[in-house]
């Protein structure tokens, strides 16, 4: 029972950060490795302001959100536009932005361990127990879960229910006709980006809550938020919710009945088995 | 009115279309006959600004030149392609692609006049508004298809073949509808391989060969030509 319910306050968190990478992927199209070091800044940007304020964490999502949104826009226009527009197609963009992503990764946790030190950081912050079922759990996973399900369901209405997230939508599934409908696909990609990192940096903040992080920790996040884009499916909101709640289910169930070392493994071999067996996601169709 | 004066694209060192010169006024229906690879689709992916065209090009929409203006500014002068892959969004439901079709921002204001429109004009789409466009038959995305183009209140309608891979039946009411659209004060501008059922309904056509336009007139003329009657009537 108990692995069920850590299960999924870690797979709601996941959520939240996972959309990042799916905004990022499914919308943009560019493939960002660097996106656990953003989750990790929005991991230090939360340790920071608690150390500074004793405030809430949750408070810190207020300026990490518009900062990583700043961020990530100026990579964005930077880094990213010159391969979009030089790249004469759709692989050969995914190469280039994958190879310039991970050098950027390297960049980001050389300013980190620069700014932040190298060691393990955590904060304590209502580590009390909450009982649920009878059980002990842990506060600030729970309210984690709360704030990531809170925005997760914010993104998602957003999403399907305003002109600007039907219009992220359309680029989605079909770039050329969204600019025959008068969208400004370069802009709208440059948003999708931009608000991709932001939510990414708040998964950090939360995750930060009840998480041991240090600076080069982050590729350890871009690979879950990677296995559970893939395994819900690119482009497919829904699927990425679901998938991530596999994730946080399969690792804290592995945790816990086999070996704390192996969730990494496990995850991989749970991605393993849907790229050779479902390799368009959950709900994805395969396509010709 | 719709304008061009010689539009020349190039395909790596092959010309796909040397100037061609083409109009379409508002209220009529103007069909371009060819083969396969005469250039039909270029001209039309050309005139959208999906194509880059070669110095020397115009073109002109109620005398402005959009000649070099990217997609979405193009739509909103009033210009809308329905292209050959239909540039529907496939996983999207009917109305959420009916209500991307209002995204210009001079077709907003009338979005629900339009919706409105097009559902008269296609009632199938009407029964079904929450299907996902990807699980429908070929003749009803195509009524999706120009459903959305007509929602962003175009005074010109682009269409690449629009007959293609329909049955008999479903072209005939296509082109029907086409009709409709024209008496509604559309311009339509029609590539297609279905000479007979286009010209049918066509005020003008032209005819294009491998990038060239190699004759024009209006549409009874064109139907008696024995030109026209050997290479696209099959007579």
């Amino acid at each position: 029972m108990d692995i069920v319910i850590i299960g999924l306050l870690l797979g709601g968190t996941y959520a939240l950060m996972a959309m990042g990478l799916q905004l990022q992927y499914g919308v943009a199209r560019i493939m960002n490795l660097a996106n656990g070091e953003m989750l990790i800044a929005g991991a230090f940007g939360a340790f920071w302001f608690y150390l500074g304020t004793k405030a809430s964490p949750l408070l810190a999502l207020l300026f990490v959100i518009p900062l990583a949104f700043a961020l990530n826009w100026a990579i964005y226009r930077v880094l990213i536009l010159p391969l979009v527009r030089r790249a004469k197609s759709q692989g050969k963009l995914e190469v280039d932005s994958i190879l310039a992503t991970f050098g950027l990764s390297f960049i980001f946790i050389g300013i980190m361990v620069a700014v932040f030190g190298a060691q393990y950081t955590d904060y304590a912050y209502l580590s009390e127990p909450i009982f649920i079922f009878g059980e002990r759990y842990g506060l600030n996973r729970v309210v984690a879960f709360l704030a990531s399900a809170a925005l997760c369901t914010g993104l998602y209405v957003w999403l399907h229910k305003t002109r600007a997230g039907l219009a992220l939508r359309a680029v989605s599934v079909n770039p050329s006709a969204a600019g025959l409908v008068s969208i400004n696909v370069a802009r709208t990609s440059a948003f999708a980006f931009a608000l991709g990192g932001a939510v990414t940096a708040a998964g950090g903040v939360l995750l930060s809550m009840y998480l041991t992080f240090d600076a080069s920790y982050g590729v350890v996040f871009t690979l879950k938020a990677l296995i559970i884009v893939i395994l819900g499916g690119v482009g497919d909101i829904r699927g990425t919710i679901v998938a991530a709640f596999i994730l946080g289910l399969a690792e804290t169930a592995v945790a816990t009945l086999i070996d704390p070392g192996l969730t990494l493994a496990a995850a991989y071999i749970l991605f393993m088995i849907v790229l050779l067996v479902r390799p368009e996601g959950l709900f994805g169709r395969r396509t010709a | 009115m719709l304008e061009t004066r010689n539009v020349s694209v190039l395909y790596g060192r092959h010309r796909a279309l040397e100037n061609v010169s083409a109009s379409v006024a508002k209220g009529e229906i103007v069909v371009m006959l060819g083969a396969n690879g005469a250039g039909k689709s270029t001209f039309l992916r050309a005139i959208a600004g999906q194509t880059r065209k070669m110095d020397g090009a115009t073109v002109l929409m109620d005398g402005t030149d959009i000649t070099h203006r990217p997609p979405h500014e193009i739509v909103e002068t009033g210009i809308a392609l329905v292209p050959e892959d239909r540039g529907i969004f496939a996983d999207l439901t009917v109305r959420e692609n009916l209500i991307l079709g209002a995204h210009p921002a001079r077709a907003r204001a009338f979005e629900a006049d339009n919706l409105e429109r097009v559902l008269t004009l296609f009632p199938k789409l009407a029964e079904r508004p929450k299907q996902i466009v990807r699980t429908m038959s070929g003749g009803e995305r195509q009524m999706v298809a120009i459903g959305r183009a007509m929602m962003s209140a175009p005074a010109i309608l682009l269409l690449d073949e629009p007959s293609l891979g329909l049955a008999p039946m479903l072209c005939t009411e296509l082109f029907r509808a086409l009709a409709r659209i024209k008496d509604a004060g559309v311009g339509i501008f029609l590539v297609e391989q279905n000479a007979k059922q286009s010209l049918a309904i066509a005020d003008r056509g032209y005819l294009l060969d491998n990038g060239h336009i190699v004759g024009a007139g209006n549409a009874a003329a064109l139907t008696k030509d024995e030109k026209v009657k050997a290479a696209y009537l099959g007579e």
